[in-house]
């Protein structure tokens, strides 16, 4: 092979990669730039969807209320609900708190009363 | 043993009886004056009998977005976090149930009415369910699917219990309890010694009415946190057309709920807890007691004939109640 189509190769290899390698960058920074903008767009929606439910963990579970995806009225919040209620998920972060110490035997009358009213 | 002294004040709020102990008797004037300015707001937010309260505007909105105060706002979200802990089971949408069953105006004004016309047959089966209630916390906004009726009944009392108790403690530093009509939140170091062997807490005599005298039939447990509730299908009835009915509706079915307990008493990290977990209770009937118990929720269930059952560390009952 003669020496000049030796340095012609070379120069068009190296073009090639010069030009697969500016590819990439802009293609990654592109990426960079499309996750950024659809953070900034969709963010707002975690946050709100976690304050309308309070400090609960931010499951799917506590999506529901904000984003009503149930609206159509009929009974969806309560139908056959009663029934698969083991409270399995009521533990742990976002479930009904236990107390500190389970209440104590006492005597005597109470200083108050908690009854129905 | 003597009782340390403690500062004692009742009055009349939401329709029923409000007692308020803090350990230091002379700050009772102080937490008074946070309990009513406190219990003044909630009322004027949701309750369901005042043209103006915030709670009316709602139901009247005809599903239009509605912008609400951040306190009513907060009462909506307890009112829908209780339902998604209960899976439905208090659900704040009862309000045109309660309608349905003649339960249209203040209490006090519905038993001197007397008997109501027959219960008429349901318009649909259930009620719309807490998942037409959309919540925006941040923008300060509620939606209510058009037709629904919210009803904050179940929680909102016990979210003002527990609201005037951390706010009166942190204002005075003392030990506080605030009960309002049996649902009670305590804060604040509690009293060392509650006299009669009770040790350090405050002492609940737990029975079927809070109105009753502190002998009535029960029992006495002390709380040093947290909060206590009592459910019962037994108070807060009244007569249609010759049956009694009560004021806990099934969701499921927009009636009072039919349950093999007539009273449970729940304690936990906040009243409102317990007040959800008693209400859970009575609605699941019999499934109650291992909900209850896996929940880890110290409970006292008393069954329609008296018999009493407990769970996860309520100390044992002398006796049938």
């Amino acid at each position: 092979m003669r020496r000049d189509d030796v340095r012609f190769a070379a120069a068009a290899r190296d073009d090639g990669i010069h030009k697969i390698s500016k590819f990439t960058w802009r293609a990654g920074a592109a990426g960079v730039v499309c996750s950024a903008l659809i953070a900034v767009a969709f963010g707002h929606h975690v946050a709100t969807n976690q304050s309308s439910t309070g400090n609960n963990g931010g499951s799917s579970h506590s999506q529901q209320p904000a984003s009503g995806n149930n609206g159509g009225g009929s009974n969806q919040g309560s139908s056959g609900q009663g029934s698969s209620n083991q409270g399995s998920s009521n533990q742990g972060s976002g479930g009904i708190v236990v107390p500190a110490q389970p209440p104590a035997s006492s005597q005597g009358g109470g200083q108050v009363t908690s009854g129905a009213s | 043993m003597t009782a340390l002294a403690v500062g004692t004040d009742s009055f009349s709020v939401f329709g029923t009886t409000a007692t308020l102990l803090v350990s230091d008797p002379g700050l009772l004037d102080d937490a008074r004056a946070i309990a009513d300015a406190e219990l003044a707001a909630v009322d004027m937010a949701c309750s369901r009998f005042r043209p103006d309260s915030e709670l009316s505007r709602l139901n009247g909105s005809g599903g239009a977005v509605v912008p609400v105060s951040s306190l009513f706002a907060e009462l909506v979200e307890a009112a829908l976090r209780a339902a998604r802990l209960t899976d439905g089971d208090v659900d704040p949408t009862c309000g045109q149930a309660l309608e349905e069953i003649g339960y249209d105006r203040d209490f006090a004004v519905l038993q001197a009415a007397g008997a109501r016309s027959p219960l008429s047959a349901p318009v649909t089966l259930g009620v719309p369910g807490w998942r037409c209630v959309r919540l925006d916390r941040k923008r300060g906004l509620v939606q209510l699917t058009d037709g629904a009726q919210l009803d904050l009944g179940a929680t909102a009392k016990a979210w003002a219990a527990d609201r005037c108790a951390s706010l009166i403690a942190a204002a005075t530093e003392s030990g506080v309890l605030v009960s309002l009509g049996g649902d009670i939140a305590v804060a604040g170091p509690p009293p060392a010694d509650g006299g009669e062997g009770r040790g350090g807490g405050w002492g609940v005599r737990v029975t079927d009415d809070h109105a009753a005298g502190p002998e009535a039939p029960g029992q006495t447990v002390t709380i040093r946190s947290g909060g206590l509730a009592t459910s019962s299908t037994t108070v807060r009835t009244w007569a249609v057309a010759g049956q009694r009915v009560h004021h806990i509706i099934n969701p499921a079915t927009g009636r009072p709920a039919v349950s093999c307990w007539r009273t449970v008493s729940v304690t936990a990290g906040s009243c409102v807890d317990a007040n959800t977990a008693s209400t859970a209770a009575i609605i699941r009937s019999e499934a109650a007691l291992a909900w209850l118990q896996e929940a880890c929720l110290p409970s006292r269930l008393v069954r329609q004939d008296g018999t009493v059952e407990t769970t996860a560390g309520w100390p044992s009952d002398p006796g049938p109640a």
